[in-house]
């Protein structure tokens, strides 16, 4: 567990904190300008001041050189304060606790813990300083989960940077935020930020292998074109360009989001994603409705 | 077609017609028709979006349309819609207004607005070629490359918007030469009204950025059809070039958008206040500072991209600059207004309108600058909101204010006034239902340009708003379009000098011969036409 130090606050905390005092101000500016603005119209109104010819002045340099100089030390604090949550947003020189490399896909997330692969569900303990390491294998992605911190780009070629930090447990949800493509708008993030002890266990648990199983769901996966993308690992399935599924029945939802997942959920997605996901890479597979029954039993049973 | 009264007859008596016309004011009617009919089908395509939008997880549209509708839907508005309506004032204003007879060179005139025209039809030439563009109007790369987009929508992107940019580029040479060559005797360059100022300002801030409009569009060409890796990491290419290149533009895009609009209220709100402009050097001056800041900015659209802190404070810092020449504007706007004598017209309106809506969109835009505020909301629709906070609440309310104070000058005709109070409140209303609560639902991380979202983010029920405020907006712009057929048939008669002007496109006829004054006139200070109506009480020179 990598807390961070109290003098120093988690990155959602610091935009917030800072959001809260930018929005101050503007809402005082706001209020004095379009009060200003209504008082002016009000009160030189030509039904109000009939008989009054209009005033002649046009100019004033002292009140210019105020009402420049004013909103440029305004500015200025703005901008001292800005500097400041920029330092704790990237971490201020605190260690993180846990790295995660995410992988921005078409339209799906890939996240790894060192030799553990996983896809869509992003684990994390709470009250852990969390640093992503992100790029993308095709488009620019943005990663984003607004309760938990900033957002940053994924850029196929770069690897960027992005601290989260979690203080309770629970789910967070988010979705990619840069326009990638027919499906960027179900690109879905579910963060579950858990105790360290349940994160512990459920990241040996994603460690395993699947157990072969010898069964009709496992023969039919592996004698179809389902290997060509995706992995089960402890199976010959090697394909890496979809979701690794070695616990796809461990995660709550198909298709980043898509669907929640169950045994007649991922039947319906298997035999036809077009039609919940219009555009997404995964093909209609021809199957029987026994094959796709034991298909998604099999699957949903890789918990 | 003798209602029409925009024909204008050469000295012989000739009629050329639109397609031959190199007359200024013909040009410019063709460049706001061209706005006007650009802007129905990009408002019809946002209707498009907000109808998908209005209900959680609905399959009204599919996708790719929703794709293509809110691409073109940007491009439309942006380079279609807003650029030619402003540059059609432009057109028809400036010579007037400096007492010239023309632009300096009428047939390059022409040939701007024919290039800018044909850049818009090849752009919608997609739609039968197969499909339009769909990745967003500032295309990014490498969404935008062929192994990501093989239709050849972008294709069309490119050339559509070459051909137009390279109209809008020889058109901001011409009403350069115009404002700095053509002015009437004694209209020095600081008595010039400050919409011609801001068009001049518009029309340099034209020439730096829209080239690199063109290199970027060029580049992504040669990638997609010759095989290029300008923008592709796995042939050793950058993706972020993209991003700089198309910002670069992009950002001194948006006061090229604002500026003239700005010029336009600037004229607006002294006549109606019976005032002089308050503070005319700082108005011009803020415009220049303006113009040179937006240059420096355009990285704090990439703030998420990973630039470094370093660069991103740095950029931060010139866009907050940026709000302090603008605030100069606002405070004299009000400062014309107070101790005037304030004539509540339809025009004056929405130039008030303007600068309330505008504030907001100004506050905004200073929270974007902002990095960790916009590392929080940037490709949200807090962004959408923005964007259209400072384009519709800004830019098209002041070209509304525009379009009720000149069109009797254009048509002789004034405007209903009791529809153009319908027309402002009904748009007043549907402006801020519709863009109000998309800063919300940014904040909480809807982000911009998903086709649908799912039920469970409990974002429908602003979306229904929103969508309620499109329609009532949509209300609101059927009012205009009937105001505008009606007046222009059967409008009360303008005379040359509707509203007690200042400035000498008021000292001409409405509509103008063909020639614009009888003779060059002469003036003496920056409000020609209230010296020549109060000699006794004459501007200082």
């Amino acid at each position: 567990m990598q807390a961070y130090p109290p003098i120093v606050r988690p990155p959602a905390e610091a935009i917030g904190t800072l959001a809260l005092i930018v929005g101050a101000i503007a809402l005082l500016i706001f209020i004095g300008v379009e009060g200003a603005l209504i008082y002016a119209v009000w009160r030189y109104r030509a039904s109000r001041s009939s008989t009054e010819q209009p005033a002649r002045f046009e100019r004033n340099t002292r009140v210019e050189i105020a009402w420049t100089a004013l909103p440029a030390l305004v500015l200025a604090l703005v901008f001292v304060l800005m500097l400041g949550a920029m330092a704790e947003i990237g971490g201020a020189g605190v260690e993180p606790g846990l790295r995660v490399r995410v992988v921005g896909h078409q339209w799906w997330w890939e996240f790894g813990y060192g030799a553990v692969t996983t896809a869509n569900e992003l684990h994390i303990p709470v009250e852990t300083a969390v640093e992503l390491d992100l790029t993308s294998t095709d488009v620019i992605h943005s990663f984003w989960v607004p309760e938990l911190g900033g957002k940053s780009d994924m850029l196929p070629g770069t690897t960027n940077h992005l601290r989260l930090f979690a203080r309770r447990a629970g789910v967070y949800e988010g979705q990619c935020s840069e326009f990638c493509g027919i499906e960027h708008a179900w690109m879905r993030i579910r963060v579950v930020a858990e105790s360290q002890a349940d994160f512990d266990r459920w990241l040996a648990a994603q460690g395993q292998s699947a157990a072969a199983r010898g069964g009709d769901g496992e023969r039919i996966f592996l004698a179809n074109i389902c290997v060509n993308c995706h992995t089960i690992r402890g199976t010959t399935a090697a394909g890496a360009a979809g979701p690794d599924l070695t616990h796809a029945g461990a995660r709550a939802t198909l298709g980043a989001g898509v669907l929640p997942n169950d045994v007649a959920r991922m039947r319906a997605w298997i035999a036809d994603p077009q039609q919940y996901k219009p555009g997404a890479l995964m093909p209609r597979v021809p199957l029987s409705d026994p094959e796709l029954d034991a298909l998604a039993a099999y699957l949903v049973s890789l918990k | 077609m003798t209602a029409l009264p925009l024909w204008v007859r050469r000295p012989s008596g000739e009629r050329v017609g639109w397609l031959r016309t190199v007359d200024h004011k013909e040009i410019g009617v063709l460049y706001i028709g061209m706005g006007v009919a650009f802007f129905a089908i990009g408002g019809l395509e946002a209707l498009l979006l907000r109808a998908q939008l209005a209900t959680p997880e609905s399959r009204l549209v599919d996708p790719s349309t929703y794709d293509q509708a809110f691409t073109v839907h940007g491009v439309t508005m942006i380079l279609l819609a807003v650029v030619p309506l402003l540059v059609g004032f432009a057109n028809y204003l400036v010579p007037l207004m400096i007492g010239a007879p023309d632009v300096a060179y009428p047939r390059l005139n022409a040939l701007s607005f024919w290039l800018s025209l044909v850049g818009g039809i090849v752009l919608y030439f997609s739609f039968l070629a197969g499909g339009a563009p769909d990745t967003g109007w500032f295309s990014y790369a490498p969404l935008a490359e062929r192994s990501f987009a093989p239709g050849l929508g972008v294709d069309y992107y490119i050339v559509g918007l070459a051909v137009n940019g390279a109209g809008t580029i020889i058109g901001a040479i011409n009403l350069t030469v115009t404002i700095l060559l053509m002015r009437c005797p004694g209209m020095a360059i600081s008595r010039v009204p400050l919409f011609v100022w801001m068009t001049l300002v518009t029309s340099i801030l034209i020439l730096g950025a829209y080239p690199a409009l063109t290199a970027a569009l060029v580049m992504l060409f040669v990638d997609r059809q010759l095989g290029g890796h300008f923008f592709d990491p796995a042939g050793g290419g950058q993706v972020v070039l993209w991003q700089h290149l198309f910002w670069f533009f992009g950002h001194p895009e948006v006061y090229i958008m604002v500026l003239p609009a700005m010029g336009m209220i600037s004229e607006i709100i002294p006549v109606f206040s019976g005032k002089p402009i308050f503070g005319y050097r700082f108005v011009a001056g803020s415009s220049v500072a303006i113009a040179f800041l937006s240059f420096g900015v355009w990285a704090h659209h990439m703030f998420a991209v990973g630039l470094g802190d370093t660069e991103n404070a740095i950029f931060a810092a010139t866009s907050m600059l940026i709000a302090v020449p603008t605030g100069v504007k606002i405070f004299n706007w009000i400062a014309t207004m107070v101790g005037g004598r304030i004539r509540l017209t339809t025009a004056m309106l929405f130039a008030v309108g303007f600068i309330a809506m505008f504030v907001i969109g100004g506050l905004s835009g200073v929270s974007l600058a902002v990095v960790p505020i916009d590392l929080a909301v940037t490709d949200s629709y807090y962004v959408v909101a923005h964007l259209h906070y400072v384009l519709f609440g800004g830019t098209m309310l002041g070209i509304f204010a525009g379009a009720y104070y000149w069109f009797p000058k254009m048509t002789g005709r004034l405007l209903d006034e009791g529809l153009g109070k319908l027309h402002f409140w009904a748009t007043f209303a549907g402006f801020n239902l519709t863009f109000l609560p998309q800063h919300w639902l940014g904040a909480v991380g809807m982000p911009r340009r998903v086709f649908t979202y799912a039920a469970s983010t409990g974002w429908g029920p602003l979306n229904l708003v929103s969508t309620i405020g499109a329609a009532i907006l949509a209300v609101a712009m059927v009012i205009f379009a009937v105001n505008l057929v009606r007046s222009l048939r059967s409008g009360e008669v303008a005379g040359d000098d509707p509203w007690d002007g200042f400035t000498l496109e008021w000292a001409t006829s409405s509509p103008p011969p063909a020639e614009n004054f009888p003779t060059i006139p002469a003036v003496t200070g920056r409000r020609p036409l209230w010296d020549r109506k109060h000699p006794d009480q004459r501007d200082r020179a």
